[in-house]
Parts: structure tokens; C-alpha cells; sequence
């Protein structure tokens, strides 16, 4: 009766627990190693003893804290530009990019034109394309069109967002054509149609593209070392890369992971809130490809 | 479901033979919403791998498109480059190994979070296995920098020195260099491989393991012979994406070691050679030449891995 029942279930509860607790204590040991450069950046990026050499031993707590590291990197570097400049950068590609493909992703999958096989096939072997191959002569081209140095240069090339286009593609198959065809007999416009009827459901694979092309144009390093010429126009990573780059890698500890911290704190405040959303965004990413 | 749409569609589809080349307002509206990925595409991915193409057949002087054909030359210099050879090795050594380990051990990762019970904790896990994911190249970088730093100041020869260990020089010591960045990148790559894994192992069908347990198979036996295999077509993503991924190596070997690959050119890598040829000796028809041979080394490799695939598809 209900009595069995109950015994029954605690057996094979309790014999799997050791190994659980087995299991999870392994999994925070390996999540403690994963975490430790975190710590440490943020101890040195603390400690005025380690402004010049990293002090020794290591510390669990800096040895001089002061916040002067903050204020000496935030002069030497000029953060709040480049946080601004890659801001600025990251708006217009996410903007760019996520309009094309969701305009192009509605053509494909709502419009059925003539060919539109064909651009689909086009657009996603593109894809195959490295970007190392194509960026001698995209930076060629920038510099023939006086361009070098100019946030076009960013904002030009996100129109090519094939793998949006296939991620819009997939998600407006997913819509029913019944609303689009309701809302044209109505006579409304086509544009009207995908700006009213069918981009309000389409929140989803909108934060996902965001997601991506945000941690893709933020973290990117490349193509802004090929195009950014003079130190205003910097990045958050070409400006931290620059600095390092002239002054010699393991120099001043404490002012480089200061400068480290601030360059992650955008990057890790997005991803505290938006956790779930970003590994969702990631993991689907990775199966659609 | 009434006539109109129907006629409407076939005229779409140009199911006349008549109409076969007449655009009708959908057509030109799906061109016109299409137009800025079209452009994209034709102005910045096939209009730059032709040029490419084209340059990488000329001798190039300072920043004009236009230079003279040398023919094969670019390749012919390219191939008999030692250091080309050296960089191709230095890429081929980093990225078998990064791909090899981050695949062995992001699988046994996920599947522990797999098996935890405990939600909560396995959320946890996930997002602070991931979290170095988000960090940049450059960040990733410079944080290893000082963790590796050579003497015995750095971190990790701090700890090695607990156990007696002299200092190494991570990433000062030619012989070292490489694996300190194979170790590195497999901090930084991680997560992502785990997440994919998990999002895996979570679409095995249930009813396969219950159909071993009723054969009597434990957890490692099921793990060996229902997991792995069905998993195969992620291994063989994860190798593909490992692979492409490797080969373009720039960032970390740019920022430690500078456009010479130092410490001793052991970290010269292919898009650092390019990188090199390009942008500081103006040889934009070498650099080119260099990054079609390295589009068809990625080729070669994904067709291969894709093939192996199929081989051990057809094999079962």
C-alpha cells in the first residue's frame, strides 16, 4: 500500500547520495580552479604594492588595498572612451546586423520570391568563408573608400549576418503565413505586416542575435586592429591590447588588472543577468550550426 | 483555404513556364527586404575571396590593389618559407591539443553536471564553467599572463613551487610556450564545448538506458556504449569547430609574443604570418596567397572529419 510505496523510494535515494555528494564536491573543486583567475585578477587589481612587480607570495588579500590602481589605469588607459567607443560599436553592428537578418529572415521564409533559394544557399556558404581570408581585402577596401578609422567600417559589414539570417529564417518558419495573409487582405503594407504583426513575436531570436553579436563585436580584436588607427577611436580591447602591446607584456600587475576588471565588468554584469538566456543562445547556436 | 492564395502561390513559384522570368510586387518586396543582406554578402564575403583570389597572384607594393602577376610565385615563396612551415606546425601542435583535451574534458564535465540531481547545482555549474567564456581574447590574455608569470612570483609556479617544482617559464620558454597557450584556451573554451554536450546528453532518448538497465548495465557501461555513440555527431562538430577554431589562432600569440611568435617563434602562428605580411611588410599578395592556402588546409580538415563521420556511420 501507500506504506511500501514511501520505504521503497528512500533506498535508492540514500545509496546515490554519497556518490551525489561525491560528484558535486568535484564539481566545486573544478569550479573553484575556474574561478581562481577571476580572484586573483581581482586582488591584484587592488593591491598598490603590485602596481610595478606582482608581490610575493601570493596573497588571498592585498597587501596595500587602495583603489589608486583604478584611478592610475583609468589616466594611463582612457576606459571610459574605449567602453564608450566599443558601446558605440556594439550598438550599431547589433542594430545593423539583427535588422538584416530578420528582414532577410522574413523574405526567405514569409515571401517565397523567385530565387530565394538560391540567396539563402549563397548567404549560408558564405559562411564557410574565414574571416582571415576576406579581411586583406575588406581592409583594402575601407582604406580605398577612406574609411580606415571610421566606425562604417564596423557598422558596413554587419549587413552580412548570414547565420542571423538563418536563425530569423528558422524562427519565422515556426510563425503561422495565416497572419501575414489575414493582414494583406486587409491591405496592409508589407513592411507593416513584419514591423506590426510579426516582430512583436519575435523577442526570442532577437535577444538571441543581440546576445551573440554582443559578446562577438565586444570581445573582438581582429578587425579593430586593422582598422582602428588613432587611440580615440579605440575599442575597449584594442585600447587594453595597445597599452600592454607598448609597454611590454607582464608589466605593472596591479594597473593591468585593474584595467582587465573594469574592461570585464560590462561584460560579466550582462551575463550575470541575462545567464540563462546567454547559455541557451550559445547552446542553440552550436546545434543549429 | 480558399482559391486566392492558391493562385496567388503559383504565380509565385513561377509555376507558368510563361511567367517564369516576370517579377511579380512579392518578388521585388523579397528582394528589396533582402537587399541589405544580399549586399552584405556580395560586397564584404564573395567580392573580398575573389579579390584574394586575384591578389594572391600578383607581387604587391604598398597598399594598391592592382600589382604585378607573378603567377604562382606567392605560393611558390610561401611553401619554401621555413618560417611558414614553422607556423603551420606551431598552429597544427596548439590545435590538436586544445581540441583533443577541451573535447575529453568538456565531455567528462557534462556528463558529471549531467548526472548531478540537484538542479539548482547543476544550473550553478553551468554558468560558472561558462563564465570565462564571455571574457575576451585580450582579457583572457593578460590574466594568463600574470598567472604564468616566469619567475617565482607568477601563481601557478608559486603553487608548482609548493610541491617543489622550479619556476617554468610558461610563456618565456620556447618548449613550454605552446602548451601554456593549449592550456589556456581550454579555460577559456570549457564552458562552451560543456554547454553543447549538455544540451546533448539531455536528447538521448531515456528508453535506450532503461533498455540497458534491464540488460544489467551499469552507469560507466551505459556512459561507453549508448552515450558516446549517440553523441558522435557532436564529437565530430566539436572536432570541426575545434579544428577551424585552432587554425585561426591570433589574438593570445599576437598579445604574448608580438608579430615575431616570440618566445623563439614558437608561437608564430599562419594568421600571424599573414597578419605579419600584410600589415607590416605591405606583401598583401603573399599574406593573400597565405590565406587561401589556409581556407584549404580548413577545408581539407573539415571534409576529412566529416568523412571520418560517415565511415564509422556506415561501419555500425
Amino acid at each position: 500500500m501507500s506504506g511500501t510505496a514511501v520505504s521503497k523510494e528512500p533506498v535508492p535515494r540514500r545509496r546515490l547520495s554519497i556518490n551525489q555528494l561525491i560528484l558535486t564536491i568535484v564539481l566545486f573543486a573544478g569550479s573553484f580552479i575556474m574561478i581562481i583567475p577571476f580572484l586573483w585578477m581581482l586582488i591584484t587589481s587592488f593591491d598598490w604594492a603590485a602596481r610595478l612587480n606582482i608581490t610575493f607570495p601570493p596573497k588571498i588579500w592585498p597587501e596595500e588595498p587602495s583603489i589608486r590602481t583604478f584611478e592610475v589605469a583609468f589616466t594611463n588607459i582612457k576606459m571610459f572612451l574605449y567602453i564608450g567607443n566599443s558601446t558605440l560599436v556594439s550598438a550599431g553592428v547589433i542594430l545593423i546586423s539583427s535588422l538584416s537578418a530578420l528582414l532577410s529572415g522574413y523574405a526567405l521564409s514569409k515571401l517565397r520570391f523567385k530565387g530565394a533559394n538560391i540567396v539563402l544557399l549563397l548567404a549560408l556558404s558564405t559562411m564557410m568563408i574565414p574571416f582571415e581570408m576576406t579581411m586583406i581585402p575588406q581592409y583594402l577596401l575601407f582604406s580605398e573608400l577612406g574609411l580606415v578609422d571610421n566606425y562604417l567600417a564596423f557598422y558596413l559589414p554587419a549587413m552580412n549576418y548570414a547565420f542571423g539570417t538563418f536563425l530569423a529564417k528558422a524562427f519565422f518558419d515556426q510563425l503561422p503565413s495565416s497572419l501575414r495573409e489575414a493582414a494583406v487582405l486587409d491591405g496592409a503594407k508589407e513592411f507593416t505586416v513584419f514591423s506590426r504583426v510579426y516582430l512583436p513575436l519575435c523577442t526570442p531570436i532577437i535577444a538571441t542575435m543581440v546576445i551573440l553579436l554582443f559578446l562577438g563585436v565586444w570581445n573582438d580584436m581582429l578587425w579593430p586592429l586593422l582598422i582602428l588607427k588613432s587611440a580615440s577611436k579605440y575599442t575597449i580591447q584594442i585600447g587594453l591590447a595597445m597599452f600592454t602591446y607598448n609597454n611590454g607584456i607582464n608589466q605593472q600587475p596591479s594597473i593591468i588588472m585593474a584595467a582587465t576588471t573594469a574592461s570585464l565588468i560590462p561584460v560579466i554584469a550582462v551575463y550575470l543577468f541575462l545567464q540563462r538566456y546567454i547559455i541557451e543562445s550559445i547552446a542553440l547556436s552550436g546545434i543549429k550550426q | 483555404m480558399s482559391s486566392t492564395p492558391e493562385g496567388k502561390g503559383s504565380a509565385v513559384h513561377g509555376g507558368l513556364p510563361k511567367r517564369k522570368f516576370r517579377f511579380t510586387r512579392n518578388d521585388w518586396m523579397g528582394y528589396l527586404f533582402s537587399a541589405p543582406l544580399i549586399i552584405g554578402v556580395l560586397v564584404f564575403a564573395i567580392y573580398p575571396m575573389f579579390a584574394a583570389l586575384f591578389m594572391s597572384f600578383h607581387q604587391t607594393s604598398g597598399l594598391n590593389l592592382t600589382g604585378t602577376w607573378v603567377g604562382l610565385n606567392n605560393y611558390k615563396y610561401a611553401l619554401g618559407d621555413t618560417i611558414f612551415w614553422q607556423a603551420l606546425s606551431n598552429t597544427f601542435l596548439m590545435g590538436l591539443w586544445s581540441v583533443v583535451l577541451g573535447i575529453a574534458f568538456s565531455f567528462i564535465l557534462a556528463s558529471l553536471i549531467n548526472n548531478l540531481k540537484w538542479n539548482l547545482g547543476r544550473n550553478f555549474f553551468k554558468a560558472v564553467y561558462f563564465l570565462p567564456n564571455v571574457v575576451s581574447g585580450v582579457a583572457t590574455t593578460l590574466l594568463f599572463s600574470f598567472l604564468f608569470f616566469p619567475s617565482k612570483e607568477g601563481l601557478i609556479n608559486f603553487v608548482i613551487g609548493l610541491f617543489g617544482i622550479e619556476p617554468i617559464g610558461w610563456f618565456t620558454n620556447p618548449q613550454v610556450a605552446p602548451y601554456s597557450i593549449v592550456l589556456m584556451s581550454l579555460w577559456g573554451a570549457l564552458g562552451y564545448n560543456t554547454i553543447i554536450f549538455l544540451a546533448g546528453l539531455q536528447s538521448v532518448p531515456r528508453d535506450l538506458y532503461e533498455a540497458a538497465e534491464v540488460d544489467g548495465a551499469g552507469t560507466y557501461r551505459k556512459w561507453l556504449y549508448i552515450t558516446i555513440p549517440y553523441l558522435r555527431p557532436i564529437f565530430v562538430f566539436m572536432l570541426i569547430m575545434g579544428t577551424i577554431g585552432g587554425m585561426k589562432r591570433f589574438t593570445d600569440v599576437w598579445l604574448i609574443g608580438g608579430t615575431a611568435g616570440n618566445p623563439g617563434g614558437s608561437l608564430m602562428t599562419v594568421v600571424l604570418y599573414i597578419y605579419r605580411n600584410a600589415f607590416l611588410a605591405s606583401q598583401m599578395g603573399l599574406a593573400t596567397a597565405v590565406s587561401y592556402l589556409l581556407f584549404l588546409i580548413i577545408l581539407i580538415l573539415t571534409v576529412c572529419l566529416m568523412l571520418l563521420n560517415r565511415r564509422k556511420d556506415s561501419l555500425d
